[in-house]
């Protein structure tokens, strides 16, 4: 008698849920090791973690507030992955989003109610802006979006710090490196939580829903899977490259558009607090389904939560993106093993 | 065969040597799917054995039990004797048991004698390069399989590159060479030059296991033959015993008769005084202005075969595609039922009725990451009921893949999981139904026989008959001549991206066609027989 290991072409899903919920399990419980030999007690500081998140509502809300860039910027990555594109930059498209909500915010003088709205324009054409050099490199020349939309996120970056600190720099208070206060701002939905948490969540469903159930999106995903099968059946890849990545610029743009009038009210250096590369994170986690990242981005928003606790007792931010990188090795680790499985073998062959 | 003073001295075997490879009861199970059961097989010193079976039958997974890259659910493996269990293909090679698999596993950029030398043990640790291409040298003249050493791989022709793989396993002193299908990758005269190199081979008291579904070749080169068939072992034959048509049936479990299938029933469509799709002076570059395809002018009428016959890489891939509207010529005109065709596009030719079965299913015909029933449904899916308006419905594409599966007689167990889940049979039979809902005026068809076995290859034939009789008119693209033989009206030779003219297959004769495919223009008579 013995027992061997058994390789299946697909995992099955309860199982790959299970191994899942284990990875993470184990990340945290060697997290809680090293903790514990380094001194700490992880089962105070994970009770301490556990109460100010879900213990009250203030905890809940502040959740509330980092998983919505999340969803969207993790949404991002994941539409641009249905055609076969990898958005690393949904970091610079969310600076740029946000540079131009704020550019509207402060110098176009219209109604008030017209400028949420055509802030939230502004914000998506910023994003969409940022990635057209990219997609547009991509669908006609071939030329890896990795690279162009990473590199294009230093720009973003510096630009916005360039006029944070610089010509739009707030002169009245003088004391913070930001520019003046958008003064629209986003209605609160619940507590301390504005509109963009709905209305994130809804974008995720309605880009669920085009991507699974309308022909568009059936041709998105043939083209992402296999472009020789989208051409041989006449689909216009190229068309739906320039559209999806587009969209997906976008949807970046408008994380930054919601952070900026729901969140943080000024633009300033590192308004992204890395929300747009932690988005790949979300997508990979949520295997590039609109749906799974809705549940990647609260996983992630639980750690970024956890970590702003942890801080307040003394762990510094690199302990947080240890567990964060953890968790994400551990899954993978976790993805694999769900696809085997243990047969007894008969005879033992030796 | 006489002496052969380069072969490793092995004495030959006696009648009491044990078999070099003894299996025993050899049992392996995937999910839902017995791979093998119960099979016994028993290899001689100095014989050729062919394993023969048609896809599916078990033929690799045995394979790769015997050479470590699976272990056997059950049964044992015996090699001259003693029992062994090999845990990788390491430890196969070690015990002298060596394969050469389908798709090389060369590396590209390293020179013939650098892959020779790639993670053997007998290499020496430090070596200069001409050092290692002499004692690569050294190994060819041994086993006297011409290679260039200091070439590299990228730069070989396929029928190389398999020497220098063959190679590869016995200079590793493999005393069993299991080859995977060998000669689908080989011309003719280059296959002929493998099987001496096999004789060689097996006389000095070594065996190869022969992997293939051609019955020709097998009868041609094996001493012995073991038949599988849905995992399990028939039989085995002497060869000499052996005739094609009894190799069949027992294969495929009952007789097949590969033969003219170009006579019509009563019911059939009759032969359409115009053609239904018509090339005049089409030509093809690409974007470096290199001519792919030259002047081509061909029609083919509804309710007929055209077979179109040429050495692989002539031009058949270029002409099927602008057949099917992926690629737009660069000269000449299309004419789609008379109509001319101004803009190109498969979408459009698809609507008005033309399938394509493409050469290579899985990478131009499949999205191999999505569900089996997102693949059914790429020539219907903006049709009702599979869509309304802009609307995609899963329950319908399932629906119509659970119907398409049916008649393909392909039994999946799952329509959601990916399809490259399955085997390549049955996704080429998967693709041939789907285009034939389709292809209500013309079916583009390139090697769709291709990696079949025979009894799939009838099937698929029968397909293109039902096809044909009921009014659409057939493009075969093929290398197989018996097949264009047996099924098309009309044949065509491609040649270098032209034609070299077009002759009906009742008037045609092998050697002919032989000649077109080595480039020889049709003589001017026959071309007035067929505009007659």
């Amino acid at each position: 008698m013995g027992y061997r290991l058994q390789r299946l072409p697909t995992a099955r899903s309860g199982i790959s849920l299970a191994a899942r919920a284990g990875a993470i399990l184990a990340a945290l419980l060697l997290a809680a090791l090293v903790l514990a030999a380094s001194g700490a007690d992880p089962l105070a500081l994970a009770a301490e973690v556990y109460d100010s998140t879900f213990g009250s509502s203030f905890g809940l809300e502040d959740l509330g507030l980092l998983v919505t860039p999340l969803i969207l910027t993790g949404l991002s990555v994941a539409v641009a992955l249905k055609i076969g594109a990898w958005n690393i930059g949904a970091e610079g498209q969310f600076y740029a989003g946000a540079f131009a909500a704020t550019a509207v915010g402060l110098f176009v003088p219209l109604p008030e109610p017209l400028m949420l709205p055509l802030m939230a324009l502004a914000g998506m054409a910023g994003g969409m802006a940022w990635i057209l050099v990219p997609t547009l490199a991509r669908a006609y020349a071939g030329v890896s979006e990795l690279i162009t939309t990473l590199l294009l996120n230093f720009v973003a970056i510096l630009l916005v710090y360039y006029v944070a600190t610089g010509p739009w720099l707030d002169r009245k208070t003088n004391a913070l490196a930001a520019t003046a206060r958008v003064p629209y701002e986003m209605p609160e939905f619940w507590g301390i939580v504005h509109w963009g948490f709905p209305l994130s969540i809804l974008l995720a469903l309605a880009v669920a829903l085009v991507m699974n159930r309308t022909t568009w999106g059936y041709e998105v995903r043939i083209g992402g899977s296999n472009p020789s099968a989208a051409a041989y059946a006449g689909m216009p890849v190229r068309r739906h490259i320039i559209a999806v990545m587009l969209l997906s610029g976008a949807i970046a743009g408008l994380a930054g558009m919601f952070e900026l009038a729901g969140t943080v009210h000024r633009l300033q250096g590192g308004i992204s607090n890395n929300f747009g590369y932690l988005g790949i994170m979300v997508a990979v986690l949520a295997r590039g389904s609109a749906i799974g990242v809705l549940a990647g981005a609260v996983l992630m928003g639980v750690i970024l939560n956890s970590g702003i606790i942890l801080q307040t007792q003394g762990l510094n931010t690199s302990t947080v993106l240890a567990i964060t990188g953890l968790i994400l090795f551990f899954t993978a680790i976790g993805d694999e093993l769900a696809h085997y499985r243990l047969v007894r073998t008969e005879q033992a062959t030796a | 065969m006489d002496a052969m003073p380069q072969i490793p001295a092995r004495p030959a075997a006696g009648p009491g040597a044990p078999p070099l490879v003894l299996l025993r009861g050899i049992a392996k199970y995937f999910p839902g799917v017995v791979a093998n059961q119960d099979v016994d097989l028993e290899v001689r010193p100095g014989e050729i054995h062919a394993l023969l079976g048609e896809n599916g039958a078990g033929k690799s997974t045995l394979m790769n039990i015997l050479t470590g890259i699976y272990q056997p659910d059950a049964g044992e493996i015996i090699i001259e004797g003693y029992g062994k269990s090999f845990a990788s293909p390491v430890e196969a090679i070690a015990a002298g048991i060596g394969m050469v698999h389908q798709h090389f596993k060369l590396v590209q950029a390293f020179t013939v004698a650098e892959n020779i030398h790639l993670g053997w043990a007998e290499t020496p640790r430090r070596i200069r390069a001409a050092a290692l291409e002499a004692r690569t040298a050294e190994l060819a003249d041994k086993f006297n399989l011409a290679v260039r050493p200091g070439a590299r791989v990228g730069e070989l022709s396929t029928g190389e590159q398999q020497r220098v793989e063959i190679l590869r396993v016995l200079a590793r002193q493999a005393k069993v060479l299991i080859l995977d299908e060998p000669t689908a990758v080989l011309t003719p005269s280059e296959a002929r030059e493998l099987f001496r190199a096999l004789r060689t081979f097996a006389a000095g008291g070594n065996a190869v296991i022969f992997i293939s579904h051609k019955l020709d070749e097998v009868l041609e080169i094996s001493d012995r033959v073991s038949v599988l068939r849905g995992g399990r072992k028939v039989t085995t034959l002497p060869t000499a015993e052996c005739s094609e048509a009894s190799l069949a049936r027992l294969m495929v479990g009952h007789e097949i008769v590969l033969s003219d299938l170009r006579g019509r029933g009563p019911d059939a469509a009759p032969v359409s005084a115009e053609p239904v799709l018509r090339l005049s002076g089409v030509s093809l570059a690409d974007e470096l202005g290199t001519p792919l395809l030259s002047d081509i002018s061909l029609e083919v009428r509804a309710g007929e075969i055209l077979g179109i016959a040429g050495v692989a890489g002539n031009g058949q891939k270029e002409l099927s595609q602008v057949l099917t509207g992926i690629r737009a010529p660069s000269a000449g005109a299309i004419e789609l039922g008379g109509a001319p065709v101004l803009r190109a596009g498969a979408e459009a030719f698809a609507r008005f009725g033309v399938g394509h079965i493409p050469e290579d299913r899985l990478h131009s015909g499949l999205a191999p990451a999505l569900s089996v029933a997102d693949n059914a449904v790429i020539r219907e899916y903006k049709r009702p009921p599979v869509s309304r308006g802009p609307w995609y419905r899963p329950g319908a594409a399932a629906a119509l893949a659970r119907s398409i599966a049916g008649t393909a007689e392909v039994s999946v167990p799952d329509f959601s999981m990916p399809i490259r889940n399955l085997s390549g049979g049955n996704q080429q039979r998967l693709v041939a139904r789907r285009e034939m809902r389709i292809a209500h005026k013309v079916l583009v068809a390139a090697y769709p026989s291709r990696g079949l076995d025979v009894g799939a290859i009838n099937t698929m034939m029968r397909y293109f008959v039902e096809l044909r009789d009921a009014g659409a008119g057939v493009i075969l693209i093929s290398e197989e001549l018996e097949e264009l033989l047996n099924l098309s009206d009309r044949i065509a030779v491609l040649f270098h991206g032209r034609l070299m003219g077009t002759i009906p297959a009742d008037k045609a004769d092998v050697e002919q066609i032989g000649l077109m495919m080595g480039g020889q223009r049709l003589a001017a008579p026959a071309r007035v027989l067929e505009e007659a």
